[in-house]
């Protein structure tokens, strides 16, 4: 994570707190919640990698390869980002193989 | 915040013609122009500056993400001429690019520089198409296509010179190649200089009929006819897909950000309105390869339709492996969404 992300408040565009006035609705979920719910996304997505991701005080991600390997990051771009660096390859949503194995436990 | 509008289209397409024209206009009298080059047309303007191409390539990007070095400096340039006092204050920045340029590198410049984007924002992107030449241009160049695939408006140009069956089958192409843009014709001095650059999805006056205009437009395209348009420019596709149901915003976020960091660069744009779980009104999304502008809030529905639309224009990634993907990671099943092809079908026989 760049320091000088937190210092200047940029929020990445798919965080809902940063485009709270896109976003009105009477269940709206609060930033902890959201960031759980990605969480649990993120890591199925994840999961034919054999990588897991955590909150990190509501600001960053972490994240765990099979071997132990971590990286904070500092929101959903910066994480595929670090996935591919730590794997050796993306998770591509678009790789029918990798489709297959999702299939049945659809994020 | 300082609109940018970028002004691409092939060569000799009519773009420095534009400049001259707009700038001569009492409302483009605050507008300040960066040009690759000076070209034979001379541009008598007293915000003009010249940029000569320059990258920086970015730790995680591909070509389109690539930070334009040259372009940064100017811009920054400029915002210290003002606050010097050596140029007037602008309220309207334009960028010409080359003939052969992409236009994405600008986008993402503009977009995700830490100083400019506090500053500026990406407005309509405009291509100048050539109405003798810009059919053959857009078989023959991938360029070409790619900048009409990424503008919000094309310009067709000289329009008073070509014949009306040449002038029918280029705009068929363009709309096929992007439902997404709304087309005007010029003259040299006749168009729609409002429609064109001030009118943007930003503003709350206008973006509802500019939203409802564009998904008409994407709605009344039978899928045969795109199919036919991919074949013949560059693999360049466009297609929507349609969701009945409210969809979770966190996992759309999740999906198109790992699509986009793999394939952004064939994601020419992604634009559409969402029913999102989480408003309890239309969420307009709009991006340009990897580069997503923040999600507008829409205060109602364009029309009678609740439903998500998303237009896709790109190149050789089909359509039925965004529309599986996309279902996966939404949680969806197919009764969730529309199946634009049982729609197609019907109007090709209406």
């Amino acid at each position: 994570m760049c320091g000088l992300c937190g210092l200047m408040g940029i929020e990445h565009w798919t965080e809902t707190s940063a485009n709270s006035e896109a976003f009105i609705s009477d269940t709206n979920r609060s930033i902890r919640n959201e960031r759980a719910h990605r969480v649990e996304l993120i890591n199925r997505a994840l999961g034919p990698l054999k990588m897991r991701v955590r909150d990190f005080q509501a600001s960053s991600y972490t994240l765990t390869s099979a071997t132990g390997r971590t990286e904070i990051v500092h929101d959903i771009q910066s994480l595929w980002v670090a996935v591919e660096n730590i794997s050796a390859c993306p998770v591509d949503p678009l790789d029918p193989d990798y489709l297959d194995h999702l299939f049945g436990e659809s994020p | 915040m300082i609109p940018v509008n970028i002004v691409t289209g092939f060569l000799g397409s009519g773009k420095t013609t534009l400049l001259k024209e707009i700038l001569a206009r009492p409302e483009f009298s605050d507008t300040a122009v960066i040009v690759n080059e000076f070209g034979e047309i001379g541009l008598d303007h007293i915000l003009l500056e010249e940029v000569e191409e320059g990258v920086l390539l970015l730790q995680s990007g591909c070509v389109c993400c690539t930070i334009r070095s040259d372009l940064q400096e100017t811009i920054r340039n400029l915002q210290k001429k003002v606050s010097d006092g050596e140029i007037p204050v602008f309220r309207r920045l334009i960028i010409e690019t080359t003939g052969i340029a992409d236009p994405a590198p600008v986008v993402s410049t503009i977009s995700t520089e830490r100083v400019i984007n506090k500053h500026f924002y990406v407005g309509n992107i405009i291509c100048t198409v050539d109405s003798l030449t810009g059919l053959s241009n857009l078989q023959s160049s991938p360029e070409a296509s790619k900048q009409v695939a990424i503008a919000d408006r094309i310009l067709i140009t000289k329009t008073d010179i070509a014949d009306t069956i040449k002038r029918g089958l280029l705009e068929n192409t363009l709309v096929r190649i992007n439902p997404s843009a709304s087309f005007r014709n010029s003259t040299g001095k006749n168009f729609d200089a409002k429609h064109i650059f001030l009118d943007e999805f930003r503003d709350p006056a206008t973006r509802s009929d500019e939203i409802l205009a564009m998904l008409k437009r994407d709605a009344s395209l039978p899928k045969r006819m795109k199919r036919e348009t991919s074949a013949h420019h560059h693999e360049i596709s466009s297609f929507s897909v349609e969701f009945s149901v409210p969809i979770d915003w966190v996992a759309f976020g999740v999906w198109l950000t790992a699509v986009l960091h793999v394939h952004g660069e064939n994601i020419l744009r992604v634009k559409g309105i969402l029913d999102v779980r989480e408003s309890n009104t239309p969420v307009f999304i709009n991006g340009v390869q990897h580069t997503m502008h923040p999600p507008i809030h829409l205060d109602q529905w364009p029309d009678e339709n609740r439903y998500s639309q998303i237009i896709f224009i790109t190149r050789a990634i089909h359509e039925d492996l965004i529309r599986r993907s996309l279902l996966q990671f939404l949680g969806l099943t197919t009764e969730g969404y529309h199946i634009q092809s049982a729609v197609d079908q019907t109007k090709l026989f209406n």
